[in-house]
């Protein structure tokens, strides 16, 4: 069994009266969900918190269930494994219910949001994410995007159009290029790796990111063991530089991966010798 | 509607209101804003109107254009700010209503634009800077045998590659003390990585033992064992 410790927090911030970020945290499956909502009124707060909903619980039900991947809401992705197609397809199916609902409802149009799923499993971590919440992964005391950004300003970076310190203050920054919700169909970013010991992992919507650059989380991320600790600190360094949006962080540490991988074919007389199963 | 009021040695010189998509600043007649001194370039700096808001653009010219004393190459302009263009100064100002839209739409900022109007404003900024958009490709990872195997090349089309013994490995290795999953290739962010999974069997690349994480370079060459391979990217098919 993987041993994980992991804590979510969310914040109004100090400039706003609402908050339109949602979470969701499963140990016991691995899952971890946030999501940063968009629309006048409240309509941002329901469609974060319809696409949380959506995909733990869809998740939840086809790993019960062991669905097949050819059973699932779109078709499925062949290079993924089973568990990066429930995530691809889980958040296809909100982006659906989103998009259905701002349609149907006067007072959804427009709605939309963000997302970014992770599971941590013993032998794959998977990350998904639409728009610019991010996923982050810290191993060797390093840090790593495992996320990609949909917005302009990623997309100038990448075609030269603008240099890197450009981008940190562009007026582009908040203009999403796909969020869930405005199109019928979604493209969604997946990446699985291997998990090693001792990781830890960081989803955040932009109410950090905004105000608080990569070196400096990393840094944040490794001032102690305690997930809830370091996600109270994230936030509160957000408000600190002025809170002028959401904030919604939830860190996940692998405490142990467990003995899945037996090492060649010894480590079985080696485990049993050393008392282990 | 929104204003620019053009001021040259503290007095107001002209006023221009807002009545089109942009509003051009520069020494060249062609210009809606025109100011003729050596200091400002023929086309200078651009104001465009973006639904609600309005967003300064300095068209790389030679002296600069500050914002509020601030060098800036886009800027989002706000309600009395200052625009310095040599020593012209320009201050925009919005109506009272717009200044109202303006506060509303700075608590909610994040937008959408369709894949047309991204693409579009995309392709507008590059042919700005004279440069071609074609559409961009994805990098797609091979790996190619170098051991006189049989196992030639492979395309790591998967997000993760496992590459061991195991009946289920994209990539199969014998040998004796080959765990079933000795090393995992995956597709992220920032480029293909290869982890060693902690079995014994050594893991090098170019030449170096590896107990954790790399990213993989085109042509690094990887030895699993006595296997040996070369990675590289070539160009997919796919478009992002």
């Amino acid at each position: 069994m993987v041993k994980l410790q992991a804590s979510g927090l969310s914040d109004t911030g100090r400039q706003r009266d609402s908050n339109e970020d949602s979470f969701a945290i499963d140990n016991a499956l691995g899952l971890y969900i946030v999501a940063d909502g968009m629309g006048g009124h409240s309509a941002g707060e329901v469609a974060s918190k319809v696409a949380v909903q959506i995909i733990q619980r869809n998740i939840t039900n086809w790993i019960n269930k062991e669905v097949n991947e050819d059973e699932l809401f779109d078709f499925p992705d062949d290079t993924l494994g089973r568990m990066g197609n429930y995530i691809l397809s889980s958040i296809k199916l909100a982006n659906r219910v989103i998009y259905e609902m701002s349609k149907e409802y006067n007072e959804y149009k427009g709605m939309g949001t963000t997302i970014g799923v992770l599971a941590v499993m013993p032998n794959a971590v998977i990350s998904a994410n639409v728009g610019d919440s991010r996923i982050y992964l810290f191993r060797g005391r390093a840090i790593e995007p495992l996320s990609k950004e949909h917005n302009m300003v990623s997309e100038q970076l990448e075609m030269g159009l603008i240099s890197k310190e450009e981008a940190k203050n562009s007026p582009l920054r908040h203009i999403l290029t796909r969020n869930l919700g405005s199109l019928e169909t979604v493209n969604v970013d997946v990446f699985e790796i291997e998990p090693k010991n001792k990781d830890r992992f960081l989803l955040c919507t932009d109410g950090l990111t905004d105000l608080v650059s990569d070196e400096e989380i990393l840094e944040m991320v490794y001032q102690g063991d305690d997930p809830e600790r370091i996600c109270q600190q994230l936030i509160d360094e957000a408000n600190e530089r002025g809170g002028h949006d959401n904030t919604t962080v939830s860190l996940v540490v692998i405490d142990n991966l467990g003995d899945k991988k037996p090492g060649g074919i010894f480590s079985r007389f080696v485990h049993r010798f050393m008392g282990k199963k | 509607m929104a204003r620019v009021i053009l001021v040259f040695n503290k007095k107001v010189i002209k006023e221009y209101p807002f009545t089109k998509e942009n509003l051009t600043i520069g020494r060249n007649e062609e210009n809606d804003i025109v100011i003729d001194n050596l200091a400002v370039s023929g086309l200078h700096a651009r104001i465009d109107k973006s639904g609600g808001t309005y967003i300064l653009t300095d068209l790389q010219s030679t002296n600069g254009t500050f914002v509020n004393d601030k060098a800036i190459t886009s800027h989002r302009l706000q309600h009395k700010d200052k625009i310095a263009v040599g020593k012209h100064l320009l201050f925009f100002a919005m109506s009272q209503e717009e200044q109202a839209k303006a506060k509303e739409a700075e608590l909610d900022r994040t937008m959408i634009l369709d894949t047309a109007q991204h693409k579009e404003l995309l392709e507008k900024q590059a042919k700005e800077k004279g440069m071609e958009v074609s559409a961009q490709k994805e990098r797609l990872g091979v790996i190619s045998f170098i051991d006189g195997s049989s196992q030639g090349e492979i395309k790591l089309t998967k997000k993760l590659t496992k590459i061991g013994k195991a009946d289920t490995s994209e990539v199969r290795l014998g040998g004796m003390f080959m765990p079933p999953t000795a090393a995992t290739i995956s597709r992220r962010p920032n480029g293909y990585a290869i982890t060693a999974t902690g079995g014994r069997t050594k893991i090098k690349v170019n030449n170096e033992t590896i107990t954790d994480s790399r990213f993989l370079n085109d042509f690094d060459t990887i030895e699993i064992g006595s296997h040996k391979f070369q990675f590289y990217s070539q160009e997919s098919e796919e478009e992002k």
